[in-house]
């Protein structure tokens, strides 16, 4: 058994995402990210129980561990009572906490993603919030979004949500108290360093690229120089 | 001393058990819970490997039916231990005791429509190994529409934990071939797909027959489990699995799709066994006294096992097997003389 | 399709629900997209069936979009749903319903993992209390707003001001519902109706008189997929998934589509959009999209609200074909108010699909 293998199944997600694969591939035949990357589900859980140490880290460097969007479909297919979904969630977790992350691409979208998620959290408390979905960044919202964006009070007042506001409701604002107790909460709990973690791994990673830090994270978030298709 | 021995099942296990038994000497009561002799075998067409006549081999089972009393749509209500007697009253009002029992029960299939991804009795396409030797019984099924793609899918209710089945029910994969191979001749047009997790073709001209499926039927075999089914707006299904071999997904659109329900364990074991106190194994399956040296032997004196009633089994299997348990049956009476 | 088949599965995943006395927490998703519908569903419940639905502003997110992106270690998104779960507690309450699915998944995989590991149970409930002195109550019952207006859709059927019917023709409307991966996909039988074919949304659509549509991409996801979407880069794979689905739907004609996940509906809105742009297809009547709600809309629609009420102008996929079909009456020059009648500039209009 290696060393990675041992930290893995430490993981409460390992222990019960990952029994015995059968190789029957239920999970990859319906899995939304199979039919568009390069990506195969089966073979991820069959690389993690073969505790090969080379062919994991392998994993935790790569692309592939990022490419599950976690709709977890093959949770209800799997005919031995396994998570393919789980044991994805187990390998990114020990990706960055090993700082791997950094070496793939899709590992380098951690840096904004875990910077938009985390702010938003423990400034409103909220994981998705109006004031921070900006249009330049989706202009999937349409037009109607913009629309959303550029009326915000106008738009939520007259649905009856209580914006910034006092008491209960729809997007008020969270009490300090309550936001107090998040910031308490991650730092207890491993989030506050989780992005340490990140962010000392990705500077590192931006320096070796030779390009600046804020440049680093606009390429994690918007570019794609790799081939992550299934053609 | 004649002995009355009653035997539980009246499939091809307690037929020929029934005969072997009268022919030591002693007297087999048979009964069986269906209205004829012939458990699932009488419901069935043609058998593996090299296309075996059912009706010829029932024929041959129930040749030679003389001293061997029997009851049809009969079922246990009681089984009481009386010294070194059994005393069993039936569904019919009838009473016996029997010196020894020999459980030829069976298995039941597995119920397909548990596999709810699968879609059966929900998609109008979609039917199970035995309605396709129904099929090919009497030529009727409504769902069979001179297909051109047809599907068959191994291990329905099989090695599957969620299915609560985790054993391989062994005699499908084989089926699977002759069956794909019989519905080429019907239909030598059509194109057949066989997906499978392993093929368990372990018997003697089972290999053959895999042969014969590749070479002269020209069956497809996918190596992956189907994951899901559904319907178009044509009626039509659509089957989604993984070409494990490739490592890529697919999605195949069918005109027929059958479903290769497993053996479940008989679904009266549960009562039967706690009139007797026989064991029953996690999987369901009665537990012999041991799997390999007295595999027809129970733990509970005078109650012994044939068939399926203990697991997965082929025919030769298990008429081996009742062969088997006659012969420690009256073993078993030369021992209490 | 047998529909009796699909009936005797039903029955096997029947899920007690409690009829009153509820600890609401909202959605992070919803909130932001459809704030009409949290409003129509408390409204509902409280003031047309009577219920007691209570909310504190002390709730927070429960960090389920982070968590699903990395963003946070499991251990802190555990922490966070305790801390609810302390909340609903020190407030009375048993029974906890959430309106977000990514919630639901998650609130119910947590409760599992807590039982399968009582170890972790104990590291949580040591974390609550050193980072915010609560202790955890853990709910009786758990619920996703779905599943109480699927546990009173009959009550709002007998108060319908309109149904889903389509009053041109007198037939019933055709609807594809679309159900969130993490209502059952993972535990089916904490959904009503099971995994494959669940009913929660399915029996809303009986219940109201429409027409359910199967079609083979039914149970596929809408594509979300936390980072493939919150990530720019990633959105192909978004995109793609809400794609295969519309191109598997197309064929039935749908007239509408309800959805029981905070996201699915704002991604099977803002996809067709895209797709529109992009590609020039659209995939309703005319020109138009297929409208896309969420159930809390349309069980407002059924039961008289005023569409704009339920901001169903938030939508970018027209909704007024399928307001006229029902027979809902709205004005045309209401829609894009705000708060008092206040005249607002409208929004633009996109070039391939059309809006009203």
């Amino acid at each position: 058994m290696g060393k990675l293998y041992e930290q893995l199944i430490r993981d409460y997600r390992i222990k019960e995402g990952l029994k015995a694969c059968i190789n029957c591939g239920t999970c990859t035949a319906i899995c939304p990210a199979a039919e568009f990357y390069k990506y195969n589900p089966k073979n991820i859980v069959n690389i993690v129980q073969s505790q090969d140490d080379a062919q994991i880290e392998e994993l935790l460097k790569g692309e592939q561990i990022w490419y599950c969007g976690e709709c977890m479909s093959c949770v209800t297919r799997c005919p031995r009572r396994n998570a393919p979904g789980l044991v994805v969630m187990a390998l990114r977790s020990l990706s960055i906490d090993l700082g791997y992350f950094v070496e793939s691409e899709k590992g380098r979208q951690m840096l904004p993603l875990t910077r938009r998620m985390q702010s938003n959290i423990l400034n409103y408390g909220y994981c998705v919030y109006p004031r921070t979905f900006l249009y330049k960044d989706h202009p999937e919202y349409g037009l109607t979004g913009k629309w959303v964006i550029e009326n915000m009070e106008d738009v939520y007042e007259r649905l009856g949500a209580n914006l910034d506001g006092k008491g209960p409701g729809i997007l008020r604002k969270i009490p300090d108290e309550s936001l107090a107790e998040l910031k308490a909460i991650f730092d207890e709990t491993g989030a506050t360093r989780r992005m340490e973690i990140i962010e000392e791994a990705s500077k590192l990673k931006a320096k070796e690229m030779g390009i600046p830090y804020d440049e680093y994270e606009r390429k994690a978030f918007e570019d794609t120089e790799k081939d992550h298709l299934n053609h | 001393m004649k002995r009355n021995v009653l035997i539980i099942g009246g499939g091809p296990a307690g037929m020929e058990a029934a005969r072997r038994i009268r022919d030591y000497g002693h007297t087999p009561i048979l009964i069986e819970k269906e209205s004829r002799l012939g458990g699932h075998l009488a419901k069935w067409h043609k058998l593996f490997p090299e296309g075996e006549s059912t009706e010829e081999l029932l024929t041959s089972l129930t040749a030679d039916m003389e001293g061997i009393n029997y009851f049809t749509d009969t079922n246990i209500v009681s089984i009481n231990k009386l010294k070194n007697l059994y005393v069993a009253i039936f569904s019919n009002g009838i009473s016996v005791q029997a010196d020894a029992i020999l459980f030829a029960t069976g298995f039941s299939m597995f119920p397909a429509e548990k596999k709810e991804e699968y879609g059966y009795g929900i998609y109008n396409h979609v039917i199970t190994n035995a309605d396709l030797e129904h099929f090919f019984n009497t030529g009727k099924d409504p769902r069979i529409k001179e297909p051109k793609v047809i599907g068959f899918v191994h291990c329905v209710g099989s090695r599957d934990e969620k299915a609560g089945n985790r054993q391989c029910s062994k005699v499908c994969c084989a089926t699977a071939l002759k069956q794909a191979c019989e519905m080429k001749e019907l239909y030598p047009d059509a194109t057949i797909y066989c997906f499978y997790m392993d093929l368990r073709m372990f018997g003697r001209k089972y290999e053959d027959l895999y042969l014969n499926a590749q070479r002269k039927y020209g069956i497809l075999f996918v190596r992956g489990r189907v994951s899901e089914v559904s319907e178009d707006i044509d009626g039509r299904l659509v089957v989604k699995a993984e070409d494990t071999l490739v490592g890529k997904p697919i999605r195949i659109t069918m005109d027929l799709l059958v479903l290769m329900a497993g053996m479940s364990p008989c679904v009266e074991n549960p009562k039967i066994a706690s009139m007797t106190g026989v064991h029953i194994g996690e999987d369901g399956f009665f537990m012999p006294r041991d799997l390999l040296y007295r595999s027809v032997e129970s733990h509970s004196k005078g109650i012994f096992f044939a068939g399926a009633a203990t697991g997965p089994k082929t025919i030769p299997e298990t008429l081996n097997e009742a062969r088997a348990a006659a012969m420690a049956i009256d073993h078993y009476f030369k021992q209490k003389a | 399709m047998i529909f009796q088949g699909k009936q005797k599965i039903w029955s096997d995943y029947q899920k007690e629900i409690p009829d009153d006395h509820w600890f609401y927490v909202r959605s992070c998703i919803r909130q932001g997209f459809f704030p009409g519908s949290e409003v129509a569903f408390l409204d509902i419940c409280r003031n047309k069936l009577g219920k007691d639905f209570f909310e504190t502003e002390h709730h927070t997110t429960c960090g389920g979009i982070a968590y699903h992106a990395e963003a946070l270690p499991q251990e802190t998104m555990m922490t966070i749903i305790a801390r609810q779960f302390a909340l609903m507690g020190e407030h009375g309450y048993k029974n906890y319903v959430c309106s977000c699915i990514t919630s639901f998944g998650l609130y119910t995989e947590v409760l599992e993992d807590w039982r399968t590991f009582p170890d972790l149970e104990d590291k949580i409930r040591e974390h609550l209390w050193k980072s915010c002195r609560r202790e955890l109550t853990k709910p009786e019952y758990l619920a996703h707003a779905s599943d109480i207006i699927y546990k009173f859709r009959n009550e709002i059927a007998a108060k319908a001001k309109h149904r889903l019917v389509n009053k041109f023709t007198g037939e019933p409307l055709r609807v594809v519902e679309h159900i969130g991966c993490h209502y059952s996909k993972m535990f089916p039988s904490k959904g009503v109706g099971g995994a494959e074919y669940p009913y929660v949304l399915a029996g809303m659509i009986d219940s109201w008189g429409g027409e359910v549509i199967d079609y083979p991409e039914r149970r596929h996801c809408c594509g979300f997929g936390f980072r493939q979407y919150l990530v720019k880069a990633n959105r192909g794979y978004s995109m793609s998934n809400t794609h295969k689905k519309f191109e598997s739907m197309e064929p039935y004609k749908p007239d509408m589509i309800i959805t029981n996940c905070p996201g699915c509906p704002y991604f099977m809105d803002r996809w067709q959009y895209v797709i529109a742009e992009q590609t020039g297809k659209t995939y309703g009547e005319n020109g138009y999209g297929i409208p896309v709600f969420t159930y809390e809309e349309v069980a407002g629609l059924v039961l008289g609200y005023d569409p704009w009420d339920l901001g169903l102008q938030m939508h970018q996929v027209a909704v007024e074909p399928l307001l006229d079909k029902m027979g809902v009456k709205y004005n045309k020059k209401d829609k894009y108010k705000g708060s008092g009648g206040k005249i607002l500039k409208i929004p633009e209009f996109p070039m391939n699909i059309k809006c009203c």
